[in-house]
């Protein structure tokens, strides 16, 4: 007997899409979410979205209500999947939360969305210091300020006049290991630079990168304005060492486009981290046996043309889960997930009828 | 005020004794970028007109395709780079090498549009002073007598003597006349302008048209002068030549030179002065019925498409049309044609800054030009604007091709075909 009951794993914009898709389609929906709050990583840290820059909490607010207040969908808060057994149409999976009370659920279907974790700094092989220089910090620590509604230098409070962003920390280095882009990164720093540019109008902000890319609209939406609205300045070319120079940060790399090293002084430098699979994430491969890809993420199979099925049958996934993903991506993948889990579902249902 | 940037490399450096110049001394000494002073960008992209050349995100479209770049260290691309590294534009040879052929915003993904940079930037600096003094000497001599070369204003209408035929001036013609010929300053003083006038004189007078020409009254258009840096200088022109115009009844105004033909188009009736206007061989084209064309020119020719004709006015065809027409000829295009035409280093002030800016290159863009034509077998290189026979001349005997390439006006080919002029063919 088929268990006509859906669990989606982790609250961020998959598991939110996939969570109210699936209930909207008549399934029980079980939302298993490991913090205290839904709306998973954007929520969390970002102040504003890419790249319209709403206000997260604003935007994310009608998304968050729908899912609260829909009667098919049961909330566990401050709770991880820890162990799952029997198989499609009836896993027993159990459940446990932050005060280590367990429990057993039984669900015919699973959709995974538990998300990326920002790249460590602390691992870049490149010399950038971040654990090191207090003025040295990455696009969350950023975002971090942005809701307090101010950019400061965290060693001394003040302003920054000279702000530079370093792409790709912790995206496309085979010595790394992660041979990945990250995908939001350039469009990400790209919008902080015209916050900052609108907080700190005399502020001096460059993004130093390889090749910005802004695939699809961010091209004019974030980069082509941050550049011609805001006058921030793009260099070609990555940093590889931040040496401290007085109260300020010594920057050294190649400007490649002239094709000289380049030395300068900066207040404030910004990391912009990329994204590995998330500590939820790899659990669930365990716990499910869901194998990883190449870059470690959840696999799918049929790529490019099924975005959401694993080769376990009956676990599907969505988001940043099965790689770099934007949020537009994520629900996208939500939604696609909530179908395929609804229907797979369904079809048990019938054949075990 | 310019600001003067923090020199990143040196000019000269001696070493042991020996002075090396930037590009020499770069071997001997680490560069090292220290500073982005955004000064120098922000001052520049504050003038209106100058904000695009921030947009550029490095692609390097327009160096390809930047005629000064294939002779020289210049491109859109790189002038913006050396900007944000805080070299002055202001102050810098960069300022004086671009032709505003207008081939880089051709390409140019993000529209930095030098045609808009490059006259606004040069404004500030021709008003501090910052401009070559060959430059300055066209725009005095423009201001005092009307036109860049130094001629006397009063024999603007000299050529008209030998045309052979009536040229109607128009403060004697009293009459209306169906078309005014606006002549420009080469065309009516340059040996060999006056020699593709007597031409166009003379093939108007074998179609019949009714035509007549300002004469003394006419000034230069100045519209070069206004891509050098030179507005005020412009608006003046302008006024005075739109004075002129507007004394007289006439239905369609011709001019020889497209650099005037821009201006007529795009400037002057910002200023009042809006006339239907055609570049002549805009208006000889649908007359080429009426137009006997006997003679046989059996040479191959190639025809310059002209920076302000094609690229800035979008006429390709009316000069290849007339070029076809005149039996015996074979027109061969050079790979550089129509929308990628190379340009011949005169527009934007070039003409004037032949000292400044062939110390800075390795070629002239007209010995350039000359040789691509040599190189697609030309025995005449056909021309349409009065920039261009004097220094392709001057390219041809510099290249060393004196004897194999004649450069011809259109108007001079026309005319031999009709038996009217006999062209050094």
């Amino acid at each position: 007997m088929a268990v006509d009951r859906l669990l989606v794993i982790g609250a961020g914009p998959a598991g939110l899409e996939a969570a109210r898709g699936a209930a909207d389609m008549g399934k029980e929906v079980l939302l298993v979410e490991a913090t205290g709050e839904l709306g998973g990583t954007p929520y969390a840290h970002y102040a504003t979205l890419t790249p319209h820059l709403q206000e997260t909490h604003d935007a994310m607010q009608e998304m968050l209500d729908g899912v609260k207040t829909h009667p098919a969908i049961d909330i566990r808060y401050n709770t991880r999947v820890v162990e799952s057994e029997g198989q499609a149409g009836n896993f027993q999976v159990v459940l446990e939360s932050t005060d280590g009370t367990r429990a057993t659920e039984a669900v015919g279907a699973v959709v995974v969305a538990t998300g990326f974790t920002h790249f460590d700094p602390g691992r870049e092989t490149q010399l950038y210091g971040y654990y090191e220089f207090e003025d040295v910090i990455t696009l969350v620590d950023a975002e971090h300020m942005m809701k307090d509604g101010r950019i400061v230098r965290p060693s001394n409070g003040q302003p920054p006049e000279k702000v530079a962003f370093i792409q790709c920390v912790g995206s496309r280095d085979r010595h790394i290991g992660n041979r990945w882009c990250s995908k939001v990164c350039c469009g990400i720093a790209s919008k902080q630079a015209i916050e900052i540019k609108r907080m700190l109008p005399n502020a001096k902000v460059f993004i130093f990168y390889i090749d910005m890319r802004m695939y699809g609209f961010w091209e004019d939406q974030l980069y082509w304005k941050a550049q011609e609205e805001h006058k921030v300045n793009y260099v070609r070319g990555i940093v590889t060492e931040i040496l401290k120079k007085g109260d300020k940060l010594l920057m050294k790399g190649e400007d490649t486009t002239m094709g000289r090293p380049v030395e300068v002084l900066m207040d404030l430098i910004i990391l912009s981290v990329g994204m590995e699979p998330s500590k939820g994430t790899l659990e669930m491969a365990n716990v499910f046996n869901i194998p990883r890809e190449d870059h470690g993420f959840l696999a799918t199979v049929g790529e490019p043309l099924d975005t959401v099925t694993t080769p376990v049958a009956g676990v599907f996934v969505a988001g940043a889960a099965a790689g770099p993903k934007d949020i537009e991506d994520s629900v996208s993948m939500g939604g696609a997930a909530a179908i395929k889990a609804v229907s797979f579902l369904n079809r048990l249902s019938k054949s075990l009828a | 005020m310019a600001q003067k940037a923090n020199p990143i490399e040196l000019e000269v450096a001696v070493v042991n004794g020996v002075e090396l110049n930037g590009h020499w001394n770069r071997i001997f000494e680490p560069r090292v970028i220290s500073e982005y002073d955004l000064s120098v960008l922000d001052e520049v992209t504050a003038i209106p007109g100058a904000e695009s050349l921030a947009y550029c995100y490095q692609c390097g479209k327009c160096t390809s395709v930047c005629p000064v770049d294939v002779v020289g260290d210049y491109s859109p691309r790189k002038v913006f780079r050396r900007t944000q590294l805080g070299i002055s534009l202001f102050e810098s040879e960069d300022l004086w090498l671009c032709t505003t052929c207008s081939d880089c915003l051709r390409v140019c993904p993000k529209e930095v549009n030098m045609i808009s940079i490059m006259p606004a930037v040069r404004e500030k600096a021709v008003m501090d002073g910052n401009a070559p003094q060959e430059l300055l000497s066209a725009f005095e001599n423009t201001a005092r007598y009307g036109n860049p070369l130094g001629e006397p204003a009063r024999k603007r209408a000299d050529w008209v003597k030998s045309a052979g035929v009536p040229v109607p001036i128009m403060n004697q013609h009293k009459a209306p006349v169906d078309v005014l010929w606006f002549v420009e300053c080469y065309p009516a003083y340059h040996p060999r302008g006056k020699e593709a006038s007597v031409a166009l004189a003379r093939i108007l007078h074998a179609l019949g048209v009714d035509f007549g020409i300002l004469g003394n009254e006419e000034k230069c258009s100045g519209d070069s002068q206004r891509m050098a840096g030179e507005a005020g200088l412009f608006e003046m022109l302008a006024e005075d030549n739109i004075k002129s115009l507007s004394k007289y009844a006439f239905n369609t105004l011709m001019v020889t030179d497209p650099h005037a033909f821009n201006a007529f188009r795009h400037e002057y009736p910002k200023y009042g002065g809006e006339w239907p206007t055609l570049h002549y061989t805009q208006f000889l084209a649908p007359r080429l019925e009426a137009m006997s064309l006997t003679v046989p020119i059996d040479r191959r020719v190639t025809f310059h498409d002209p920076c302000y004709l094609g690229r800035h006015n979008g006429e390709y065809e009316a000069p290849r049309a007339l070029l076809k027409a005149i039996p015996g000829l074979e027109l061969v295009e050079m790979g550089r044609c129509r929308e990628n035409s190379y340009c011949c280093g005169g527009g934007g002030g070039g003409m004037w800054m032949d000292s400044f800016t062939s110390e800075r290159l390795t070629m002239r863009l007209s010995e350039r030009r000359v040789k691509e034509a040599v190189e697609y077998g030309a025995d005449i290189l056909a021309v349409t604007c009065p920039y261009e026979v004097s220094r392709f001349e001057d390219a041809v005997k510099s290249t060393g091709n004196a004897g194999k390439l004649k450069v011809l006006d259109i108007a001079e080919l026309l005319a031999h075909s009709m038996g009217l002029v006999t062209a050094n063919i």
